[in-house]
């Protein structure tokens, strides 16, 4: 009797399992039901990688120093866009954010790939929309690279984007899983802009498209500029030759109203910015991508080091 | 509302090309998976049900238990190593995850079969052969239709995380719609994988009417 109950107890399952998909595309709302930004608590929100995650446990540990709030960092959110839904819903209330994710059409914006500019009008944009306080940069900024083995750079010769025209039917591709979609900086503008079209293109979890290009899996890869993985692997960055690639500067966000309520929390924000350049932010990357540490550690003994921790 | 659906729809129709790509992808990846788990797992629930061997059955059934409890995203991560990216990983995990409940519900429709059935069919001179086929394979086949699709299901839902290891699928609609803010991108996907999932489901329960039906009726007419 055990037996004959088996398949329609999995079938059970299975209706539920149906609806996975729809689970997974939502599941960052379910994860931010669970937040709260009460009282003396506030929640940084990360992307999933490591750089946002270093930032936000230095944050941390300058805050619960500094001032007696509490902090709590939430790793690990899918993408920009989902941290930056998470800030105007409230579900966290600080975040970094990078100044070219204007272009995912939140407000009208005026194009340009000027860097100041471009920051300028996220600052504007995000205060004026979503009632976000936009801090200038920590000093670095971590753009679009695209990104060849060393090897292969210096067996065709290349130097700049331009170089990989003739030979880029031939080649694979590997991007993030957003790169495909995006409008202003993305595959469809890219290949107008420089009219390369590549052979095959593979979207991916983009933590993987330096082992991938490491391995011979890929022959070129879109990567972030300042991962460390693009120096453990040796990987050369070609040149932008046509200026394509927007700056992307990195900045803390907060809520306004946090803000207001916690005047003291403009201080210790302002501690980081302009202070972290990009040779120093790949370095740190390094330390938790490449050495493996604990992000906290790195932040903590980044922080120790400068002179802004005891 | 009406402009919600006519902006939606003027989507569908500019994407057009690139979600049916998806789509194609995703019905591939998932059909071969389940397609190379059932060739393994059903002789393989067959041949441990009829053997008598007991702690064999103990071991196959830990193994595909424990692979069946490997986080989805971690055995992709596993796998980059040994076959790298793109839909090769991807099948392959997606296949080690189909092949529990395949095997498992074979197994439990062949134990299932009265024995006194399987006596009488010795008695009336049939051959082990005759009697796994005429006997006990229909007898069990509810059993193995119903792991065949819950299996489906859950893979066809299970496949939308291929994206991440560069085997495309309707993932990429879903992960490149949480990318760049394109809510429509990521609605679209999962409303595709679901409908596909319902969609298999009734495909198989319509072959599994329509293979009982016709085993049901051969017997008759031969002995008419």
């Amino acid at each position: 009797m055990r037996h004959r109950q088996m398949p329609i107890r999995m079938k059970g399952m299975a209706r539920h399992a149906t609806f996975a998909p729809l689970a997974a595309a939502l599941i960052a709302v379910c994860v931010f039901l669970s937040g709260c930004g009460n009282g003396n608590r506030i929640i940084i929100g990360t992307q999933t990688f490591s750089e946002p995650k270093i930032l936000a446990n230095m944050y941390k540990l300058l805050i619960e120093d500094r001032t007696n709030m509490k902090v709590k960092v939430m790793p690990d959110l899918a993408t920009s866009t989902v941290v930056l839904d998470a800030l105007t819903r409230d579900d966290i209330q600080m975040a970094s954010l990078y100044s070219g994710i204007i272009l995912d059409n939140y407000f009208p914006i005026e194009r340009t790939n000027d860097r100041a500019s471009i920051l300028k009008q996220a600052q504007e944009g995000f205060d004026k929309h979503y009632g976000l306080k936009w801090f200038d940069s920590y000093g670095f900024e971590n753009t679009y690279a695209f990104t060849v083995r060393k090897e292969l750079a210096e067996k065709e010769q290349l130097h700049q984007i331009s170089d990989v025209k003739d030979k880029a039917q031939s080649m694979r591709l590997g991007v993030d899983t957003s790169w495909l979609e995006r409008e202003g900086d993305g595959y469809e503008d890219f290949q107008k802009v420089y009219g390369i079209t590549f052979g095959k293109v593979y979207p991916m979890e983009v933590a993987l498209v330096y082992n991938a290009i490491a391995t011979n899996k890929m022959d070129i890869v879109v990567a972030y500029s300042t991962d460390a993985r693009l120096k453990q692997y040796e990987l050369v960055t070609l040149e932008d030759d046509k200026h394509f690639f927007p700056p992307y500067d990195a900045s803390p966000v907060i809520r306004k109203e946090v803000l207001e309520k916690h005047p003291e929390l403009q201080e210790v924000i302002d501690l980081l910015i302009g202070k972290l350049d990009a040779k120093t932010m790949i370095d740190l990357n390094y330390e938790v991508d490449v050495n493996k540490r604990n992000e906290k550690r790195v932040a903590e003994e980044y922080l120790k080091k400068v002179g802004l921790l005891k | 509302m009406m402009d919600w659906l006519s902006e939606y729809a003027s989507f569908l129709t500019s994407r057009q090309e690139d979600i049916l790509i998806a789509l194609r992808d995703h019905i591939y990846i998932s059909a071969l998976s389940i397609i190379l788990g059932a060739i393994v797992a059903i002789p393989a629930g067959v041949w441990l049900a009829g053997s008598r061997m007991g702690w064999l059955n103990s071991v196959v059934f830990t193994i595909a238990n424990v692979l069946q409890t490997i986080p989805s995203l971690a055995l992709l991560a596993i796998l980059i190593p040994l076959l790298g990216i793109g839909r090769a990983p991807a099948v392959f995990a997606l296949f080690l995850y189909s092949i529990m409940p395949i095997m498992r519900n074979t197994y439990s429709g062949f134990k299932a079969v009265d024995p006194n059935v399987m006596e009488a069919a010795r008695g009336m001179g049939y051959s082990r052969m005759q009697r796994l086929l005429r006997v006990q394979l229909p007898l069990s086949f509810p059993y193995i239709m119903s792991g065949l699709r819950v299996t489906t299901v859950y893979i066809i839902s299970w496949a939308t995380l291929a994206t991440l290891i560069g085997a495309g699928g309707l993932g990429q609609l879903i992960f490149s719609g949480m990318g760049v803010n394109k809510k429509e991108l990521i609605v679209t996907g999962a409303i595709l994988a679901v409908i596909l999932a319902l969609a298999a489901d009734f495909l198989l329960g319509l072959a599994e009417k329509w293979v009982t039906a016709k085993t049901r009726s051969a017997p008759a007419s031969g002995t008419v």
